[in-house]
């Protein structure tokens, strides 16, 4: 995946000169560019001057030209790694050498950011890397357990294992595989845990909105996972992990790069007994399931051309029981769910000069789920229903890069959705194009700007504007400010438009609104209304719930083995979707719709400290600070009109200072990590101390809101740890746990508490070649 | 030391002295108390879970605040009446009397007359005394949790059939009036109403 880039080695290239020295006559054995741990470094560049650019083997090495001048310098890029200058003398004595990674990956590319790689340190916005490194030494299985480890993120437990970032649910958090959006959400959640970690080459997270790029649901940040590629000429691995809740995880991949040409296959088993954080209620906390994830992609390159195919299949059977309540005594029925979700991502790009390159790429998905419950004691089906959806999107790409200071990408897309369900009415079908344009602008070494705007026609909410510029000034290398405004907008998901839901034995009907008009219509030629309580003229069309936010923030490397960086942000979302009342019928039960009414403001703080210690040991500290708050509750609040209830029952007066804003926010977030490489055995520890703070599940005094501590679940610390040690064959070995010391709450119910693991990797490709 | 002793004894009593005279003072000549009404039971109709439609009646509970006793039917003198979430006034569509009620947001103890702003109204065919739905009238229903929570701050005012002036909180909708975050709406009996209500008698609009 190259594209063209922004990246600033040119402005290093111009600090040093040339000076006349006796030339010297080198010996043209290999030198070996190495990390720290020893691997070769494939995609560096050896500059000689202004003029000569050495390329690096795939193996790392390089041989320097013959009659070179003794202190002629020399520069070492690698990207990710600090930059090393030598002069030719040194270099002739030595056969290999390090680069050191960047602090922070502040070195690493970033591609969701702005469609184009793109450094961090260059980004003027909030972004951070998950690297394949720091996936592999938490020793998770799911996304879930990898993303709520960072700084600003949690996981939250609802219809799946939800993300949460600035404070927004995952409903507002666009997730992206190899950059392109991925369907299927259950009552607004995407469930993290349908993604298997250990075919992901890095994470890519972008806070604040980006519907400027991508439109709606890109309104809290995006989650960018790019899988790996064949970087070897032939690769094949099996990965086995097994641990507490008799929950294994399988998985190989085979590869090859060869002619330009790369072939990756991946498969993946997962399966887990559940666990249940309340035992005296039947049914687990989570049900018992087996995934199975399937991925294949291929690609060709020529000099102009580069083709992909990018395919996915997820495959998912669960089973778990409950107590149904009732007239009589409670009975109990089994559920049975099955998810599908297949994806189909074909890329083209065409690259005639160093001017222009053109991409064409499509993503069309299919994501299926099917629920059964049944009463176990005579089999009658208590509930059944199914989903379906198509998403199909096509987009055009064009990337000008006008000078070395200027790259302007247009985009022009298509996409269109249609969905099925039991308790839709019909076949749906959604339409929208959209149209993008973005300026990334270097004006002096100090400035960078990003510009961009997306507008979107789409044939539910109409048309939109988003658009997004971010700053960054770099005081100096060492210091940098940067400022991105940002619009972001959600447009309303199907069950707020389509949903047609009648719970007879709960007492109320749930209208779309599309269809509210004339299910209420239906129901009053029915004469079944006893009094509208809103007037029909209020069902309007729903709009798109909408945002605008203020990132502002700052990178600061205190030395090459320090590094603080900070980010402030303010969400101020509108248009909130929720339900209201809109008429109630003769029997007593309410008909209900969805409608935009809610307003709410979430701000914070993210902080990060990186501290290397030395070459073994890394530290780092995060932080989180987040307050949100529902504008109309804080009106209703200031007017006296909030009340709650005490023990006995009585009616009190809220005050602003009880109220603890949105549920299931903490207002405190934290982690420490610590990484040590034991250099005698050389076994690498990863220690991390996540902290999460109190958090309110629920409103308990009757007033809806959180503002009792009677309303808070208390906050927990999870100790993670784990162990890995490469063999000289390449086998790798490794054992941990998670939340070591156990702390539960039946609030989070995403987290079983106490979790071991152990682990293994075989390289078969490493293996085969050293007994061969 | 027994200086002190004297001085704070003489504070005491100045104290207590001074609590006699303002309570003489504040204390109105008839002086209406708040009563309690504990688990009046008022199931609602059964109805028929696949269908939605009501398979059994079953009565209102009617309650009269003057008499601060349950009527025993429709035809009686009562003023306010339960089954179920729903709560009628003794008029219109719903009686043969001329009670009439309404919902103010304030606190119970701190409303110390009717508003001039209020309205009374009868149920009738636009819309009852006593809204009925979630969050409309005198309750919230969490979808999540099912339990049913009388809205804090909801205090029902009633204008009774002899014209008399009273106020009501609606406490619990659970057998004996447990804390909220108690209940649990698959064990905790329902609909048992618990609530406390003022009636002024003199006819005036003070409390």
């Amino acid at each position: 995946m190259y594209r063209i880039n922004l990246n600033k080695y040119k402005i290093l290239v111009g600090l040093f000169g040339l000076l006349i020295i006796p030339s010297l006559a080198f010996a043209s054995d290999p030198i070996y560019i190495q990390d720290v741990e020893g691997n070769p470094i494939p995609h560096a560049l050896v500059k000689i001057g202004t003029e000569q650019v050495l390329t690096v083997g795939n193996d790392g090495s390089f041989e320097l030209p013959d009659n070179l001048q003794e202190d002629q310098e020399i520069i070492i890029i690698a990207m990710g790694y600090d930059t090393r200058i030598f002069q030719a003398r040194e270099l002739s004595q030595v056969n290999k050498f390090n680069l050191r990674e960047k602090i922070g990956q502040m070195g690493e590319v970033v591609v969701a950011a702005t469609r184009t790689d793109r450094s961090v340190e260059d980004l003027p916005m909030p972004v951070t890397i998950i690297t394949r490194k720091k996936i592999q030494e938490t020793g998770g299985m799911r996304l879930s357990e990898i993303l709520r480890e960072q700084t600003g993120l949690q996981v939250v437990g609802d219809h799946g294992a939800g993300l949460q970032m600035q404070g927004l649910s995952s409903d507002y958090i666009l997730i992206l595989l190899d950059g392109e959006p991925l369907i299927g959400r259950t009552a607004g959640t995407f469930d993290l845990d349908r993604i298997a970690v250990s075919n992901i080459e890095r994470i890519e997270v972008l806070r604040g909105p980006s519907s400027a790029i991508y439109g709606s649901e890109a309104m809290a940040g995006v989650i960018n996972i790019i899988t790996k590629k064949s970087q070897e000429r032939i690769v094949a691995n099996l990965e086995s992990r097994y641990r507490s809740f008799n929950t294994l995880d399988l998985s190989g991949e085979i590869g090859m790069n060869q002619n330009d040409w790369n072939l990756y296959a991946y498969f993946n088993r997962f399966s887990t007994d559940g666990f249940d954080i309340t035992p005296e209620v039947p049914g687990k906390t989570q049900s018992p399931y087996q995934a199975s994830t399937a991925q294949f992609k291929i690609g060709k390159k020529t000099k102009k051309w580069n083709f992909k195919v990018y395919s996915r299949f997820y495959n998912e059977n669960s089973e778990n029981s409950m107590q149904v309540a009732g007239e009589g005594s409670p009975r109990l029925a089994d559920l049975n769910g099955e998810r599908m979700d297949l994806n189909l991502n074909p890329t083209i790009s065409f690259r005639p000069n160093d001017q222009w390159q053109m991409t064409l790429r499509s993503m069309s998905s299919l994501f299926q789920t099917h629920t059964l419950t049944v009463f176990q004691e005579d089999g009658s089906i208590l509930d059944e229903q199914d989903f379906k959806q198509h998403y199909h999107r096509t987009e055009f790409q064009t990337d000008l890069q006008l000078d070395s200071k200027q790259l302007i990408t247009i985009g022009l897309g298509h996409l269109m959705e249609t969905v099925e369900a039991t308790r839709y009415d019909d076949n749906n079908r959604f339409d929208a194009g959209y149209v993008f344009l973005h300026h990334q602008w270097d004006p002096s070494e100090k400035w960078n700007l990003v510009t961009g705007v997306r507008a979107d026609l789409h044939s539910q909410y109409g048309e939109r504007i988003s658009p997004k510029i971010s700053g960054m000034y770099k005081f100096n290398e060492r210091f940098s400010w940067q400022l991105s405004l940002g619009a972001g907008f959600k447009a309303p998901d199907f069950r707020q438009l389509l949903l047609n839901f009648n719970n007879p034995s709960a007492g109320y009907y749930v209208f779309g609104a599309n269809l509210v008009q004339q299910g209420i219509a239906r129901l009053q030629s029915q004469g079944l209304v006893q009094q509208m309580l809103l007037n029909s003229s209020q069902f309007g069309q729903l709009e798109a719930e909408s945002s605008r936010a203020i990132n502002t923030g700052f990178r600061w490397k205190i030395s090459g083995d320090l590094l603080f960086q900070g980010n402030f942000f303010q969400n101020n979302i509108s248009n909130l979707i929720e339900t209201a009342l809109v008429a109630r019928l003769n029997s007593g039960q309410n008909a209900f719709s969805y409608f935009n009414i809610a307003r709410v403001i979430s701000r914070g703080a993210e902080l990060d400290w990186t501290f290397r210690v030395s070459e073994n040991l890394q530290f780092s500290l995060g932080y989180m600070y987040l307050d949100t708050k529902d504008l109309d509750v804080l009106e209703k609040i200031d007017a006296g009109e909030l009340f709650r209830r005490d023990a006995q029952n009585r009616s009190q007066r809220v005050q602003r200072s009880d109220y603890g804003g949105l549920f299931n926010r903490s207002r405190h977030n934290g982690n420490v990590k610590i990484n040590y490489q034991e250099s005698t055995t050389g076994i690498n520890m990863a220690l991390r101390v996540i902290y999460r703070g109190k958090f309110g599940f629920g409103d308990v005094n009757g007033n809806l809101i959180l503002d009792d501590s009677a309303e808070y679940a208390p906050g927990l610390i999870s100790w993670n740890l784990s162990l890995n040690k490469a063999l000289n064959n390449g086998i790798m070995l490794e054992a941990g746990g998670f939340n070591l010391f156990n702390q539960t709450t039946i609030y989070a119910p995403t987290n079983p508490g106490r979790v071991l693991f152990a682990g293994m990797k075989l390289p078969i490709h490493q293996l085969i070649n050293q007994y061969k | 030391m027994i200086k002190w002793n004297q001085i704070l004894a003489g504070i005491l009593l100045l104290a207590f002295n001074a609590g006699c005279e303002s309570s003489e003072v504040e204390e109105p000549e008839n002086d209406p108390q708040a009563k309690t009404v504990e688990n009046l039971y008022a199931p609602n109709d059964v109805i028929d879970r696949s269908t939605g439609e009501i398979t059994e009646e079953r009565p209102f509970r009617y309650f009269s605040l003057e008499n601060n006793q349950e009527v025993d039917n429709r035809d009686g003198n009562w003023d306010i009446a339960f089954k179920g979430t729903t709560l009628i006034v003794n008029s219109g569509t719903s009686g043969p009397g001329s009670a009439q009620g309404t919902v103010v947001t304030a606190a119970f103890d701190e409303l110390n007359e009717v508003p001039s702003s209020v309205a009374f109204h009868s149920d009738g065919a636009d819309g009852m005394a006593i809204p009925t739905g979630s969050g409309n009238g005198w309750y919230n229903y969490n979808p999540g949790t099912h339990v049913i929570s009388p809205i804090p701050g909801r205090v029902i005012l009633i204008r009774t059939n002899a014209g008399k002036y009273a106020k009501m909180e609606i406490l619990s909708y659970y057998q004996d009036n447990p804390p909220l975050a108690e209940v649990d709406p698959m064990r905790s009996p329902s609909p048992y109403y618990t609530f406390r209500f003022l009636l002024q008698p003199n006819g005036s609009m003070k409390f």
